[in-house]
């Protein structure tokens, strides 16, 4: 059948075990449903499909799930990912502290030009927050990437989180293809016109 | 072929295609576009939904022998989907949403085939 997408990517969520990257697994239902049979095997990772200025992507989204613990994320598991979300838990220090740790396990192992974004998760839980939202921003800043507080309980910017990484990879791509439109350039990428290149830092940090 | 049996006409379109959406049974999210599978028959297991899986003497999970499935040969042609860790050479298919599973089956050894069991769905 012919293909029904324009775009596919490959998208990884990193960060210290518990900062509950599982639940940003884009799970937008209340209550998941996780039979025996289920959470003793684990899942491996999802397709979603979104869409975003009328073009349709599909989004393969992958979690560390556990392998993080033993710091054993190498170049096989970054391999082909055009997106990382890195994840830390704004009620967990450490995990906050761990992120420039996970930018330059990154920086080693991943492409170069792979779109990061940092998310601040479990924001619904600002009694037990450790980290300020100013904080998140500051070090996103540093590195020239983006943030978003996110909740995966509240579906808070879950969502926005998504789009706004797929935007960017897009945008990137298409400036790619512009930039040496005479090579006849293969894949699953389909281009069909030219977008106007939008630098928009910060510009989804509001709650 | 067995011709589909009663009902399965409100399904199944001349060409074998689904007619209708492929949704969750539990939270309606959109595993499949209509017209993006076909019918297949193939007796596979997959364990049971519910949420407390009895487990047989042997160690070996509850489940179902089904016959009618949506076969896909792409991965990419889901909607929303997810794909739990191995099995054997077994990946199970899950609710992307609300991870309801499995409602399909995936072999390694066979990497184009994609099978969501009609039973295990609803229709929209």
């Amino acid at each position: 059948m012919a293909k029904t997408y324009d775009y596919l990517f490959k998208l990884l969520l990193i960060g210290d075990s518990g900062v509950g990257k599982t639940c940003l697994l884009f799970r937008f239902s209340e209550d998941a449903f996780n039979t025996t049979f289920i959470s003793t095997i684990g899942i491996d990772f999802k397709i979603r499909t979104i869409e975003l200025d009328g073009k349709k992507i599909k989004l393969q989204i992958w979690d560390t799930a556990g392998q993080e613990r033993f710091r054993t994320i190498t170049t096989a598991y970054y391999r082909g990912a055009m997106g990382i979300m890195l994840v830390y838990d704004i009620t967990n220090e450490k995990s906050f502290d761990n992120i420039k740790n996970w930018i330059r396990n990154i920086e080693e192992h991943a492409s170069s030009d792979v779109e990061r974004m940092i998310l601040g998760n479990k924001c619904d839980m600002n009694e037990k927050r450790q980290v300020s939202k100013e904080k998140g921003e500051k070090l996103a800043i540093d590195y020239g990437i983006k943030f978003l507080e996110t909740s995966a309980k509240s579906s808070i910017n879950v969502e926005e989180a998504f789009f706004t990484l797929a935007r960017d990879i897009m945008t990137k791509l298409n400036r790619k293809m512009n930039d040496n439109s005479s090579s006849g350039a293969g894949g699953p990428v389909k281009i069909t016109e030219n977008r106007s290149k939008k630098s928009s830092f910060f510009r989804c940090t509001l709650l | 072929m067995a011709a589909p049996g009663a009902g399965m006409e409100a399904l199944v379109c001349a060409r074998g295609r689904n007619r209708k959406a492929v949704l969750c049974q539990r939270c309606g999210s959109r595993v499949l576009q209509p017209g993006a599978a076909t019918l297949a028959r193939r007796q596979l297991f997959l364990p049971s939904m519910k949420k407390k899986t009895a487990l047989a003497e042997s160690g070996s999970p509850d489940g179902d022998v089904l016959q009618d499935h949506w076969l896909v040969d792409d991965m990419f042609s889901f909607e929303n989907i997810g794909f739990t860790k191995d099995v054997g050479n077994i990946k199970f298919l899950i609710c992307a949403d609300c991870e309801i599973g499995p409602i399909g089956w995936h072999c390694l050894d066979d990497k184009k085939s994609f099978y969501v069991a009609l039973d295990r769905v609803s229709h929209e």
